[in-house]
Order: structure tokens, then C-alpha cells, then sequence
């Protein structure tokens, strides 16, 4: 039996578009971020602001999370992808329809363009769940791992089912209670539901199995996984109902509950590694790991309402969903990339001459000083940009955004020099 | 030579061709990670190496050993080569040698 995934792994044309797509995304949405910094003072739901948080969440986040889980479903699931042309075509179609949809809403045309685009993302993240449920239905494996996948996956599908409706009502009201309210659900489920539970997930299988280590407790991952959905399902049902968010902060405090579990899971990860020497990818990711006690601490002031009624309330909230996307999730996807994509390319381009001839190792395909660069560019825009939004200070976000311009910049020449690496095939007559 | 004498011979060059091995993601060679529990060989069943991971699932378990299995066809051609993983004992950092722990950063 085999019981690694490389030889289940899709071909790398499945996977590497979505890198490619991702990256960019990633400079476009940092250029967005500069040209439109006075939206982040205003309220958030204003056409700039939510064209940028669609564009992280699904350009730059959902779309390289598509990539990596086709990769990594096999070492996760131990199971052969369903479909290897249904993520095929959920790429076209996810990058299309995205495209159409960042355009409509960035110029707040609420036509049927926008309803088609919504429609479109809708049909290819449920060819997506379709993908994730038939591999994980051929998969044995009872581990955390595939439930917070499986779990997120279908909070992914919830999450677009409530953008498509509110598209439509955006231009043909029909949903009972106020825009706004839904607006908190999609959020939430969006944020809550699948960026989280997935990086929970993927992060309790590969960051123990990076770092060499025997990992924290199973259990806490298991409660974790409980309380992050039993909030998530609490909050969606009493919202929708009462369409009141009194309650919001007990189903707050259970969700932290999760975060903290799953960050006690990676502090014992971490204290029981054999590779002491963490390389420049293991950095970045437990760095954003400590950078999620921002959002924690952020979310925290905005769920107990402490400024409810003050503009700094509107402040908090713009730099709770900031703290999520640019900060805790961007670095964490930066250092996930130079632990997945070198590897999947290395695989691709030269794991078939393992042993026959001398190759690069994985972490050769990439310039270090670049990836180190930006690690540290990154680490001083963030909190520039984020104090930016809480003093209400353009100039720190206009300095932070600017920054955050050059790190995408230098993320992509890294990613791109991975994916174009040359093989250089040896003479062996030399 | 005799059998006995024959059968160390292969298990030390099959030792020292699984030496030039190296797990990609970690660049230690996976003799002195401690991956290799047992290298055996017997003229009827060939070579036969018990050997680890350092997890379940680990994502270059494959090419490692489609790596073992190509050197040792090359250093030592014309013998079967059998190769079994197995998960008992579970890897330990206990099975690392010096110079592994070093490149590891482990002392």
C-alpha cells in the first residue's frame, strides 16, 4: 500500500496556475490598496474597500488555498483528487468569473454582470466542494485534518450562496432584514468558516510534519474543531432568525476558545521539534501565527462594542478585517508558498532524477535574500499600515500600502523564479 | 568468499549507495537521519531494506524512495531490491546520527 501522497498528486499544470494567479492577484490587490488608502477610513462597506477584501479573499487567498489542497489533499487525505479536469475547469472558471466581479464591483455596476460573476464564482466553488467531498469520500483517513477541510470547504459553498443572494438584492431587494446583516454573516462564514478552519486543518498536519515534530494534542484539535463550528452554526441560525447580533460575543468568545487551542497546538509543535534550524518558510508561518493575536485582541474590542457609536468603532473594524487578510493570513500564505511550491515544482521538474543525477534541493529554486527581503519589508509595512487605519493617518497608509507594494513585488519574482526554474540536463558523456 | 562473507559485502555497498540519498526537504542524507532500520541480502531474495518515515504521509516519501530503489540498482546491478516501510518502531530524532543532529541543528 502506499501510504505517501506524491504519487497521488495531481499534475503540476493543475496546481501551478493557481500560484501564478494567486501572486498576482496579490501585487494587483497591494497596487489597490495604495491607489484607494482614504476608503480605509471611511466605513467598510463602501465599492474600494469591498473590491480589495474580495480580491484577497478570493484572488490572492481561495485561489492559492485551491492549489495547495489539490497538492496536498493526497498527503492529507491519502487519496487520489477525484477530478483532475473539474479543478481544471473550477480555475477557468473561479479566475474568469473573478476577474468580471472584481470589475463590476470596483465600479459599483450592480447589473447583471455583477449577478452572473457572482453566479459563476458560486458554480465553480461547488465544483470545488464537489472535488474536496468525492476525494475525501475515497479516503480512510479519520484524521482532524480532513474533517476541518471537508468542514471548510462547505462554509466556502455557504459563504457564496449568501454573496450570490446579496448580489441580487443588491439590485432587486428581497431579503428581509438589512444588507448589512447578511454582509456579517458572509464575513464571517468567509473568514470564520473556511480561511480559518482550512489553515487550522492544513496547518495541524504540515507544520508538525515541517518542523520534525510529534505535534501538540489531537484532542485540543478536536475541540477546537467542535467550538469554532458550533459557534459559527450559533451565530449563522440566531443572526438569520432574530437578525439581532446581541449574542454575537458569546459566539465570539467560543470561536477564540478554538483559535486558542489550535495556537496552544503549535506553541507544544513547536517546543517538541527536532529541526531546530527553522528555515525562512517556518518563519514566516509561525510568525503569522503570533500575528493573529492582533485580529484576537482587535476582534475582541469590536465584539464587546467598547466604541460602538464612535468613528474609532468603524476604525476597529476596518483594521479587524486588515488585521485577518493582510496580516494573519497574507504572511502565513507567503511562508506556506516556500514550503509548497518549491516542492511541487522540485517534484515535477526533477524528482524523476532523484538518485540518477546530482539535482538542485527545493530550497535552491529560489533566491533567499529576495524571500528574507521582503519577510522584513513586510514585518515593518504591516503594523505602518494597520496604525494607519486605527489613527486615521493617510500618510502611514499611504507609507504602509506602498511598502506592502514592494513585498508583492518581491514575492513575485520569487514565485515566478520557481515556477519558470530551468532543467538543465546533465552530460553525462562530460 | 564465502555466502556469509558475500551478503556483508552487498549490505556495505548498499549502505554506503543509500548514504548518497538525501530527503530534499531536509538535505541530510537519510542513513544518518535514521530513516534505514535494516539493510539484509540473501542470494535468493535479493536486497531487502526495512525503512521509515519520518511521518505518515510524509510528501517525499515517494521520491525517496524511487531514489534508494535507483542507486542501489546502479551501484549494485543486476540484484532484486525490495524495499518495505513500515511505521513500527515510529521515527524518533533518538535514530538521527551525530552528523544528522548537526546538520539538523539538533546539537
Amino acid at each position: 500500500m502506499n501510504l505517501n501522497g506524491t504519487k497521488k498528486a495531481p499534475p503540476a499544470n493543475v496546481v501551478l496556475p493557481h500560484y501564478a494567479f494567486a501572486a498576482i492577484s496579490f501585487f494587483v490587490l497591494c497596487v489597490l490598496i495604495f491607489l484607494s488608502s482614504s476608503s480605509f477610513l471611511g466605513h467598510y462597506f463602501d465599492p474600494r474597500l469591498l473590491s480589495i477584501t474580495h480580491l484577497a479573499a478570493l484572488g490572492w487567498i481561495s485561489m492559492i488555498i485551491f492549489g495547495a489542497l489539490y497538492q496536498l489533499i493526497p498527503v492529507i487525505l491519502l487519496a487520489e483528487l477525484f477530478s483532475n479536469s473539474l479543478a481544471r475547469i473550477t480555475f477557468f472558471l473561479f479566475a474568469v468569473s473573478l476577474v468580471l466581479f472584481g470589475f463590476c464591483f470596483w465600479n459599483f455596476y450592480l447589473g447583471w454582470p455583477f449577478i452572473l460573476s457572482a453566479s459563476l464564482l458560486l458554480l465553480s466553488i461547488l465544483f470545488f466542494a464537489v472535488n474536496v467531498y468525492f476525494t475525501g469520500s475515497r479516503s480512510a483517513n479519520q484524521e482532524i485534518a480532513a474533517d476541518f477541510i471537508l468542514a471548510g470547504s462547505c462554509w466556502l459553498l455557504v459563504t457564496a450562496v449568501l454573496g450570490l443572494l446579496m448580489s441580487i438584492n443588491l439590485t432587486h431587494p428581497f431579503l428581509s432584514a438589512e444588507h448589512l446583516t447578511y454582509l456579517k454573516l458572509h464575513a464571517h462564514t468567509g473568514f470564520g468558516g473556511w480561511i480559518l478552519m482550512i489553515i487550522m486543518g492544513v496547518g495541524s498536519k504540515l507544520i508538525p510534519m515541517f518542523m520534525l515534530s510529534s505535534g501538540g494534542e489531537t484532542k485540543d484539535l478536536r475541540i477546537a474543531f467542535y467550538f469554532i463550528n458550533g459557534a459559527l452554526l450559533g451565530f449563522f441560525t440566531d443572526v438569520l432568525f432574530s437578525h439581532s447580533f446581541d449574542r454575537g460575543i458569546i459566539y465570539f468568545l467560543i470561536a477564540l476558545l478554538s483559535v486558542i487551542l489550535f495556537m496552544k497546538f503549535i506553541v507544544q509543535t513547536y517546543k517538541k521539534r527536532a529541526r531546530k534550524k527553522l528555515d525562512l518558510g517556518l518563519k514566516q508561518t509561525i510568525s503569522a501565527i503570533l500575528l493573529l493575536l492582533l485580529p484576537v485582541s482587535i476582534g475582541t474590542l469590536v465584539n464587546i462594542g467598547v466604541y460602538k457609536g464612535t468613528s474609532f468603532h468603524l476604525n476597529l473594524s476596518t483594521a479587524y478585517i486588515t488585521s485577518i487578510l493582510i496580516g494573519f493570513v497574507s504572511l502565513m500564505i507567503i511562508g506556506q508558498t516556500y514550503k509548497t511550491l518549491p516542492f511541487i515544482v522540485w517534484l515535477h521538474k526533477f524528482g524523476a532524477l532523484a538518485g540518477k543525477e546530482k539535482t538542485p534541493l527545493p530550497k535552491d529554486l529560489y533566491n533567499e535574500s529576495i524571500a528574507n527581503a521582503h519577510f522584513l519589508i513586510f514585518m515593518l509595512a504591516y503594523p505602518i499600515f494597520l496604525s494607519g487605519i486605527l489613527l486615521s493617518q493617510l500618510l502611514l497608509l499611504k507609507i504602509g500600502s506602498g511598502l506592502l507594494i514592494l513585498v508583492a513585488l518581491l514575492y513575485n519574482i520569487n514565485v515566478f523564479r520557481i515556477i519558470s526554474y530551468p532543467v538543465i540536463k546533465k552530460n553525462h558523456h562530460e | 568468499m564465502n555466502e556469509f562473507e558475500d551478503a556483508n559485502k552487498v549490505e556495505l555497498e548498499a549502505y554506503g549507495a543509500l548514504r548518497t540519498v538525501i530527503d530534499p526537504e531536509l538535505a541530510v542524507n537519510i542513513i544518518d537521519l535514521g530513516l534505514i532500520y535494516e539493510i539484509s541480502y540473501s542470494v535468493t531474495e535479493g536486497i531487502h531494506v526495512l525503512m521509515t518515515l519520518s511521518s505518515k504521509g510524509c510528501p517525499m516519501g515517494d521520491v525517496i524512495m524511487d531514489a534508494m530503489r535507483t542507486v542501489l540498482n546502479e551501484k549494485i546491478p543486476g540484484v532484486k531490491v525490495n524495499i518495505e516501510l513500515t511505521w513500527v518502531p515510529a521515527w524518533t530524532t533518538d535514530r538521527v546520527t551525530a552528523n544528522g543532529k548537526k546538520e539538523l541543528g539538533l546539537i
